[in-house]
């Protein structure tokens, strides 16, 4: 350790440059891994809010909700309770004047069920006529306010924001919770059609009827337009990018080793044990990835804090632990790739023929 | 009694065509309280006879002994405590750490050698005596040539080892610097009772030695101090 902090502080231009190489390497697998786990989260942040276990869907629909349908009369095939809710979905198109458009999912509700009654709204209250709607905060962050009035597409007749809520995106676009009534009127499909699906906090919905089907809502998030694909692209990009650096920052590790074999031999020649110089590198590694690692993180809060809030970007402590885990991990084994170069150095070598 | 011996010391290197044999029966001795000063001109095998004699090579025959006691019988691990505890190494380059200061060249040694080491009135003495008192907190490249030398001597006298093997001590240094190092290592081996090995190829340092050895194409002969 005393060689290790020694050198440190006496190299300060050389060890502060490979510091700054694994602050960066850090820095861009941080980044990375939080954008592409804020851009998937956006995909489910609703259906995570709702603590589903299950969703019962047409089984025509290829377990997507916008393709769904139940009926009025498969409706009556279905035991209810408590623990399950009604959604209905509907793809719209938000208008008003001096806003921009926005894209968003409608998501109608029926008001005494789970879903609507574990809303948390940030402000206002919930919808309480088919023309009112709960709006995903990103209405808000868009100059939306408590208020307001909006036009869905091209249907007449307006909806009245009274409330924000965080947190509620579904496949990439934000949330408007209204009503059943208001989703029928949304899609003209008028009172034949019940809703989309209904999600349940148990394992499945009862139901009797063979054209609807029980999914789990992991296998209904798998499913939702373009997220595996997406999840495997990032996942994939993320993982190269961890291998790539992770080897970059061995190698320049064991280059650093190299080059103070000449200083180890003439240590070994005095008699100082290989193990110590052994766990000097091993420290001095540790030291290196840890301090670089620290700064990485701190950059990366700052990223989040300053980031506009159209890049989204989220924290798994886990798996931003298991990313660092893994840097300190490979870095030490950098600086073990020469331990038996160091326990073979030749002392001779210092000596003049 | 010889503080250290070399009995019929055969050293031989690669094989076929390009074997080289080094060093032919080589038989040595020093004690405590002498300057032997080992002589020879470059690639006469005076660095590799210096390797065995401190336990950093082994020979292909013969027996090295220290005290009577026989290198051969000693692990890895025995070899480096005895180099630690038994030894003082003076090399000619690279011989300090260039990242500690003079005064953290000894705080290292402490560390992995918790005990025996001088204390610190004798280095503060040590360092007064080798004129270098007033480096301690300065790094090797900071120090001229001569500095560095006389650091690295009491580097190797810090751990009170028996012997000094000393490799080309005075190489690049002026006649008046040689004469500085020589009384020095003179003075060692006599106060101090160390037995100090030098191999050199500048005759400057022959009016210190205690006993000279000639060394030539790895053949080593007991020289006259006269010749």
């Amino acid at each position: 350790m005393f060689l290790a902090l020694k050198e440190i502080k006496h190299e300060k231009l050389r060890y502060g440059l490979i510091i700054a190489m694994i602050v960066l390497v850090s820095y861009l697998i941080f980044v990375l891994t939080s954008l592409a786990l804020g851009l998937s989260n956006q995909n489910t942040q609703a259906i995570t809010s709702w603590n589903a276990n299950s969703i019962l869907l047409n089984k025509d629909s290829n377990t997507n909700l916008s393709q769904s349908l139940i009926t009025q009369e498969q409706d009556a095939d279905l035991k209810l309770t408590k623990n399950d809710a009604y959604l209905a979905q509907a793809s719209v198109v938000t208008k008003s004047s001096g806003h921009e458009q926005i894209a968003a999912n409608y998501l109608g509700l029926q008001k005494k069920q789970f879903v609507n009654q574990n809303l948390k709204l940030s402000s206002g209250h919930k919808a309480e006529n088919d023309h009112q709607v709960v709006a995903d905060e990103k209405f808000q962050h868009s100059g939306y306010k408590l208020g307001d009035k909006i036009k869905l597409n091209s249907l007449s007749g307006s909806y009245k924001i009274v409330g924000f809520t965080k947190g509620a995106k579904f496949n990439i676009a934000p949330v408007l919770y209204g009503t059943l009534v208001g989703w029928q009127s949304i899609r003209g499909l008028g009172s034949n059609f019940k809703a989309s699906a209904v999600v349940s906090k148990d394992s499945h919905v009862k139901s009797s009827n063979s054209n609807l089907k029980n999914y789990s809502i992991k296998q209904f998030i798998d499913k939702l337009p373009g997220y595996s694909a997406q999840n495997s692209t990032f996942t994939f990009m993320i993982a190269f990018l961890m291998i790539i650096s992770l080897i970059v920052i061995a190698v320049f590790l064991y280059i650093l080793t190299i080059q103070k074999l000449p200083n180890y031999a003439v240590l070994r020649a005095q008699g100082i044990p290989a193990k110590v110089l052994v766990k000097n590198t091993i420290f001095q590694s540790f030291i290196l990835v840890i301090g670089g690692i620290i700064i990485a993180s701190i950059l990366t809060i700052l990223t989040a804090l300053l980031i506009p809030t159209s890049v989204p970007m989220s924290f798994n402590l886990p798996l931003l632990s298991l990313v660092a885990f893994g840097l300190v991990l490979t870095s030490i084994l950098g600086a073990i790739i020469p331990v038996r170069t160091i326990l073979k150095v030749d002392p001779v070598q210092v000596i003049g023929g | 009694m010889s503080t250290i011996e070399l009995k019929h010391i055969n050293k031989v290197f690669g094989t076929g065509l390009s074997r080289v044999q080094v060093l032919h029966d080589v038989n040595f001795t020093a004690e405590r309280g002498e300057l032997v000063l080992v002589l020879g001109p470059s690639g006469s095998g005076k660095s590799t006879f210096l390797t065995i004699a401190g336990g950093l090579q082994t020979p292909t025959s013969g027996e090295v002994q220290l005290n009577q006691k026989s290198l051969e019988q000693l692990s890895q691990k025995d070899l480096e405590n005895f180099r630690l505890n038994k030894i003082g190494f003076v090399l000619q380059a690279y011989n300090l750490v260039p990242y500690l200061t003079v005064k953290e060249q000894f705080t290292l040694v402490d560390r992995v050698r918790k005990a025996g080491n001088i204390d610190s009135n004798e280095l503060t003495n040590l360092l007064k005596y080798l004129e270098i008192n007033d480096t301690v907190d300065k790094y090797p490249a900071e120090l001229s040539g001569g500095q560095n030398q006389r650091v690295a001597i009491a580097r190797a006298l810090y751990t009170d080892p028996e012997i000094i093997l000393a490799d080309e001590p005075t190489a690049s240094l002026d006649t008046g610097r040689v004469q500085e190092v020589g009384k020095l290592l003179k003075e060692l081996a006599t106060q101090q009772n160390k037995a100090i090995v030098v191999v050199t190829h500048d005759l400057r340092l022959k009016d210190y030695a205690s006993r000279i050895y000639q060394i030539t194409d790895g053949k080593m002969v007991e020289d006259s101090k006269d010749n």
